[in-house]
C-alpha cells in the first residue's frame, strides 16, 4: 500500500471510530420535521429536485431511519434556506472526490454502528477501496474515477440483493461500463506499457460464456467484472495471479495447469488461450495443430515436442468422440427397433464423462495422462458396442423366427389346398 | 377327440338344431364366389385384433407420461412383446384393407339390394367403426408421428360445418392434443368402439346366417325360373376354404412383421415443431390429400369446410345406397351404381397413391 | 349337396392318401395352436424387470447400505445415487451432475456428494456447496419394502 493510500485509509479509520463522528451519525431527523425533502422536491431546477425524488424511492438508508441531514448535516427543521444550509450546523452540500469516501465511511467503516443496522455487513470497504486503482488515483487528485456513489448511487440506494440495484450481479457489468466503455471518459488513461486503456472490455465480455450464464441461464454465481477484479479493491489481476483468479471457480483446471510446463512460461496464465473478457465456450478445435487450434500459435512441425503432444491429445479425444457417436447411433437404432438398452445408454453416458475428464486433463499438457483416460473410455464404448451388436443379432433372430413360421404356415396352406381339392372330388 | 367333446355337450344340451343347421347350410357356387371369403377374412382379422389388443392391454399405460415407455417396455422387456405388438399394428392395417375390399365387392355385386338392406347398414357403420379404431389406436403409442397425425386429423374434424368446434373439443378433450386426448382415445379404443362393434357384428352375422349368401344379379338372371343354383356344403368344404384364406392372411402378417417391423419412433413432445410432410396413415391419405388440393375458397366458403362437408354427404349417400338403387331392388342390372362404385374405387386408390408420393 | 350315403367307397390308396393328408393337416392345426399358445404364455408371465423402469426401481438391499455411505445404481437409463446419512436416514438423488452430466459419487470423509470431473460438491440435501454445478440434484423418493431382514430400498420419482 503506497503512502497516499495509507493516508486515506488512516483518515477514514480515524473518523470511523471517532466518537464525535459516531455521535453525529446517530442524530436522526425527528419524524415529520424534514424540510429538506419537501423544499427540494418543489424546486424547478431538476439538478436540485432529483435527489429528493430519488430519496423517496426504495432507499435502504431512508428505510433504516436516516434522512438528508444524517449525511449532509444542516438543520432539517429550518424552513428557510440560509438557516437550513447553515454552516454552524455542519452543512456540507454535495461532497466531491475524497469527501464522498469519508462521508460514506463515517458509518460504513464503524463496526459498532453497522452492527446495530446490518450486523453481517463488512466494514472494510473503504480500506479495500484505498488499495484499488480508483482509490489510488483519487488520492492523487483524479476526480473522474469511481467513488461509492458512482456505483451504489447516493439517493435511492438499493440493497445489493435488490435486482434493480446497479450492483446486483446482472447489473454490475453495465455499471462498470458506464465509465469504462466511454471513449470520452477514458481518454488520457493508459496501460502500464503506455498504450491507451481499451474501452472494449464490456463488449468483449458480452460475447463470453460467463455473460451468457449470468444473463440467460440465470446463474448468479457466474462472474461479472467484480468477480475477477474485486469489488471495492478493483484492480486488474497481476501477472502470475490470473490462474489463481480463474482457479477460484475453475479449481480443477487451475490445479492441472499448475503441474504443466505452461505454468512456468505463460505470463498471463489461463488468459493466453482463453482470453480475459471474451472468454468463449471452448471446443476441441482449440486443441492440436489444426487450422483453428490455439496450440498452433506457438507449436508446429514434427520436431516440436509440444506439437506432437497436442496432436496426440487431440487425436485421442477425437477417437473417443467418434467411437461414442458411432456406438450411440447403433444403440439408438437398436432401441428404436425394440431392444432393451438402458444399461448401454448408461454406459455411453459414463464414456462421455471420460471425454469431460480428458478435456480437463489436457491442461496438464501431459499426453500420456490424457491417453489413460481415453483408453478407459474406449473400453467402455467397446463393451457397449458389443452389446449393441448383440441387439442387432437379436433382431435378426426375431426375423429368422418369423420367416420360419412363415414357411410352416405356407406348408399348412398347401396341405389345406390339397384337402379341399380332395373334398371337392369326393362330393 | 373333438368329436368326443361335441358328443359330451350334445348329451347335455341338445345340439341337433345346430347340427341340422350346419349340415343344411350351403354356399352358392358361381364365378364370383371368391368374394365371399372377404367377410370371413375381415372377421378373422378383427378377432386377431381383439386377441392381441387384450394382451397389449395388460401392459399398456394410457397416460402421456407413461404410454411411450410402456410400449417400449412391451417390445423390449416382455417376452414376445415385440411379436404381439407387431401383429397388432400390421393386422390393423390389413383389417382396414380387407374391410374396404369386402365393402367394394358388396357394392359392386349389389349384395345390398333387398332383402339385405340391414346387412348393408350394419356393415357401413362397421366400416366407419374400423376407421375410428385405426384413428384412435394410432395415437396410443404416443410417439411423434402419431401425436402430429392426431393433431392434424382432429384439426380437420374441427372444420365440419356447424358442429366442428364442438367435435374438435370432444375428440381432443380440450383445445389441444394432450394427455386428456390420450385418455379419451384409449377409452374409445378399448371400451366404447369394441362394445358397439360387438353388437353390430353380431347383428351383421345373424342377418347373413338367416338370409344366406347373396348371388350376383346376372347369375340370378341366367338361372332358369325354379332352378336351384349349385351349392357346396358349408361344412366342411366352404369352412376349409375360409380357413385357407385365414392362413394366407396369417402368412402375410408374419411376412410383414418379419421384414417391416414396426418401430418405436421418438416420444411425442407437445411443444416440438410439426415435422414437415406429416400425414395420416394410408387409409386416410386419399381424403387428406384431396383436402390439401382443394383451393382455399370455393364459392365464397372455406375450401376445407366444403371438402369435409362433401365427404360427409358421400358417407350419407353410401348409407342410403340400398334405398336409392331401385333397379337392383327389382333384380335388374344397375350400371349407374356400378359406375359410381368403380369411380369411388378408382378415386380412393389413385388419391392414396398420389398422396403417398406427394411431397 | 353331398350326403354321407352318396360317397363312393374309396380304395386303399385313396384312404391312405386321405388319412395322410388328414394327419398332416391335424399336425398343422396343432402346431399353429402351439405356435400361438407358446408366445402368448411367455408374454403373460411377468418379465424380470417388473414394470417400466421410468417410475420406480429397486436400488439395493437395505442391509448393504451402511451409515455414511452411498451407492450409485441404474435408474432407467441414467445413474442415481442412494445415500444413508450418519444418522441412518435414507436419501436418493439423480447422480447426473447438473454441470456437464458426469456421475457424482459419495465422499465419506466429507459426507458430501462429489463430481470428479470439475470438483463440483453437493451437500446431502442435493444442494450445491461449491464448484461449477448451476442447480441442485433432482430429488427422488426412497422407501424400504420387503421381508424384515431382507428389505429392498425402492427409489421412485417424486
Amino acid at each position: 500500500m503506497d503512502s497516499k493510500a495509507r493516508t486515506v485509509g488512516v483518515l477514514v479509520a480515524f473518523l470511523g471510530v471517532c466518537p464525535f463522528g459516531a455521535g453525529v451519525a446517530l442524530a436522526q431527523t425527528p419524524a415529520g420535521r424534514d424540510t429538506c425533502v419537501s423544499c427540494h422536491a418543489g424546486l424547478p431546477e431538476s439538478r436540485l429536485a432529483r435527489p429528493a425524488e430519488l430519496f423517496a424511492q426504495p432507499d435502504i438508508h431512508r428505510e433504516s431511519g436516516f434522512a438528508c441531514a444524517d449525511c449532509h448535516r444542516g438543520d432539517p427543521g429550518a424552513t428557510e434556506k440560509s438557516r437550513a444550509h447553515d454552516g454552524a450546523h455542519g452543512f456540507r452540500g454535495k461532497p466531491m472526490g475524497l469527501a464522498v469516501i469519508t462521508a460514506c465511511a463515517r458509518c460504513h467503516s464503524d463496526a459498532e454502528l453497522m452492527r446495530r443496522f446490518a450486523p453481517r455487513q463488512r466494514v472494510d470497504q473503504a480500506l479495500e477501496y484505498a488499495t484499488s486503482v480508483h482509490g489510488k488515483r483519487l488520492a492523487a487528485g483524479d476526480t473522474k474515477v469511481a467513488t461509492c456513489a458512482s456505483c451504489h448511487g447516493a439517493h435511492g440506494v438499493r440493497r445489493v440483493k435488490d435486482s434493480k440495484s446497479p450492483v446486483f450481479p446482472t447489473n454490475v457489468g453495465g455499471t462498470c461500463a458506464s465509465c469504462h466503455a466511454s471513449d470520452e471518459h477514458m481518454r488520457g488513461y493508459t496501460l502500464p506499457g503506455g498504450a491507451p486503456l481499451p474501452v472494449n472490455q464490456f463488449s468483449e465480455y458480452q460475447k463470453s460464456v460467463h455473460y451468457a450464464a449470468l444473463m440467460k441461464a440465470d446463474d448468479l454465481s457466474a462472474p461479472s467484472c467484480n468477480a475477477c477484479h474485486g469489488n471495492h479493491g478493483a484492480a486488474p489481476p497481476g501477472v502470475g495471479s490470473v490462474a489463481n483468479v480463474c482457479g477460484t471457480c475453475h479449481a480443477v483446471f487451475a490445479q492441472k495447469f499448475e503441474t504443466s510446463v505452461h505454468a512456468q512460461i505463460f505470463d498471463k496464465g489461463c488468459v493466453e488461450c482463453h482470453g480475459n473478457h471474451a472468454v468463449l465456450k471452448p471446443s476441441d478445435e482449440m486443441l492440436g495443430t489444426g487450422a483453428h487450434a490455439i496450440c498452433a500459435t506457438c507449436h508446429g512441425g514434427p520436431d516440436d515436442k509440444g506439437a506432437v503432444a497436442a496432436e496426440a491429445m487431440r487425436g485421442d479425444i477425437d477417437r473417443l468422440k467418434g467411437a461414442i457417436d458411432a456406438t450411440g447411433t447403433l444403440v439408438a437404432r437398436v432401441k428404436n427397433a425394440g431392444i432393451e438398452v438402458s444399461t448401454q445408454e448408461l454406459a455411453l453416458a459414463e464414456a462421455r464423462s471420460h471425454l469431460t475428464l480428458a478435456r480437463a486433463e489436457i491442461h496438464a499438457s501431459d499426453a500420456a495422462r490424457v491417453d489413460a483416460i481415453i483408453q478407459d473410455g474406449l473400453k467402455i464404448v467397446t463393451t457397449t458396442d458389443t452389446a449393441g451388436q448383440r441387439g442387432l443379432r437379436e433382431l435378426k433372430y426375431r426375423r429368422t423366427g418369423l420367416v420360419i413360421s412363415l414357411g410352416v404356415i405356407l406348408l399348412v396352406v398347401v396341405t389345406l389346398a390339397l384337402k379341399i381339392r380332395q373334398l371337392d372330388r369326393r362330393g | 377327440m373333438v368329436q368326443r367333446v361335441v358328443d359330451w355337450v350334445d348329451e347335455r344340451i341338445d345340439l341337433s338344431d345346430v347340427r341340422h343347421f350346419i349340415a343344411g347350410k350351403g354356399v352358392p357356387i358361381h364365378a364370383q364366389k371368391v368374394w365371399y371369403y372377404l367377410g370371413g377374412l375381415t372377421l378373422f382379422l378383427l378377432a386377431v385384433q381383439i386377441f392381441t389388443g387384450i394382451l397389449l392391454l395388460l401392459y399398456y399405460r394410457p397416460s402421456a407420461a407413461e404410454a411411450y415407455e410402456s410400449v417400449q417396455f412391451i417390445v423390449s422387456d416382455v417376452e414376445f412383446g415385440w411379436l404381439i405388438r407387431n401383429i397388432h399394428s400390421w393386422s390393423a392395417n390389413l383389417l382396414i384393407a380387407v374391410a374396404f375390399a369386402h365393402f367394394f365387392s358388396v357394392f359392386l355385386l349389389k349384395s345390398y339390394r333387398k332383402p339385405r338392406e340391414l346387412t348393408w347398414l350394419t356393415g357401413i357403420v362397421l366400416l366407419f367403426l374400423m376407421l375410428a379404431f385405426g384413428f384412435s389406436g394410432y395415437l396410443l403409442p404416443w410417439n411423434e408421428l402419431s401425436f402430429f397425425a392426431t393433431k392434424v386429423g382432429t384439426g380437420i374434424a374441427g372444420t365440419v360445418p356447424f358442429v366442428g368446434r364442438f367435435l374438435l373439443r370432444l375428440l381432443r378433450g380440450g383445445d389441444e392434443v394432450t394427455g386428456a386426448t390420450l385418455s379419451r382415445f384409449y377409452g374409445l379404443h378399448v371400451a366404447v368402439l369394441p362394445a358397439i362393434t360387438t353388437a353390430l357384428v353380431a347383428a351383421h352375422l345373424l342377418l347373413v346366417q338367416r338370409q344366406g349368401m347373396s348371388v350376383p344379379i346376372d347369375v340370378e338372371q341366367r338361372a332358369k325360373p325354379g332352378e336351384r343354383l349349385r351349392q357346396m356344403p358349408f361344412f366342411p368344404n366352404y369352412v376349409l376354404r375360409d380357413v385357407l384364406a385365414w392362413y394366407i392372411a396369417l402368412a402375410i402378417l408374419a411376412a410383414l412383421a418379419a421384414f417391416y417391423p414396426w418401430e418405436l419412433g421418438k416420444k411425442a413432445d407437445q411443444f416440438a415443431v410439426v415435422p414437415p410432410g406429416i400425414r395420416p396413415e394410408w387409409y386416410f391419405l386419399a381424403m387428406f390429400h384431396t383436402l390439401k388440393l382443394l383451393p382455399s375458397h370455393i364459392l365464397g366458403l372455406e375450401g376445407e369446410r366444403v371438402g369435409v362437408a362433401a365427404f360427409g354427404l358421400a358417407a350419407l349417400f353410401l348409407v342410403l345406397v340400398p334405398f336409392l338403387d331401385g333397379r337392383s331392388n327389382r333384380g335388374e342390372r344397375s350400371p349407374l351404381f356400378t359406375a359410381l362404385a368403380m369411380l369411388g374405387l378408382v378415386y380412393l386408390v389413385a388419391f392414396t397413391i398420389i398422396g403417398h408420393f406427394a411431397k | 349337396m353331398a350326403k354321407l350315403d352318396d360317397i363312393r367307397v374309396a380304395d386303399d390308396r385313396e384312404v391312405n392318401r386321405r388319412s395322410f393328408l388328414d394327419t398332416v393337416l391335424n399336425v398343422g392345426y396343432v402346431s399353429t395352436a402351439a405356435a400361438i399358445a407358446y408366445p402368448v404364455t411367455r408374454f403373460l408371465i411377468p418379465p424380470k424387470s417388473g414394470e417400466p423402469a421410468t417410475a420406480s426401481v429397486v436400488a439395493a438391499k437395505a442391509a448393504s447400505l451402511r451409515p455414511n455411505s452411498g451407492i450409485v445404481f441404474q435408474f432407467g437409463n441414467k445413474p442415481a445415487i442412494v445415500v444413508r446419512t450418519t444418522d441412518g436416514e435414507l436419501r436418493a438423488y439423480s447422480a447426473v451432475c447438473t454441470h456437464l452430466e458426469c456421475t457424482v459419487q459419495f465422499k465419506a470423509d466429507t459426507s458430501q456428494l462429489w463430481c470428479a470431473c470439475h470438483n463440483g460438491i453437493y451437500d446431502l440435501s442435493g444442494n450445491v456447496v461449491s464448484g461449477p454445478p448451476p442447480r441442485s440434484l433432482e430429488k427422488f423418493n426412497v422407501n424400504v419394502r420387503g421381508e424384515p431382514g431382507d428389505e429392498d430400498i425402492v427409489v421412485s420419482r417424486t
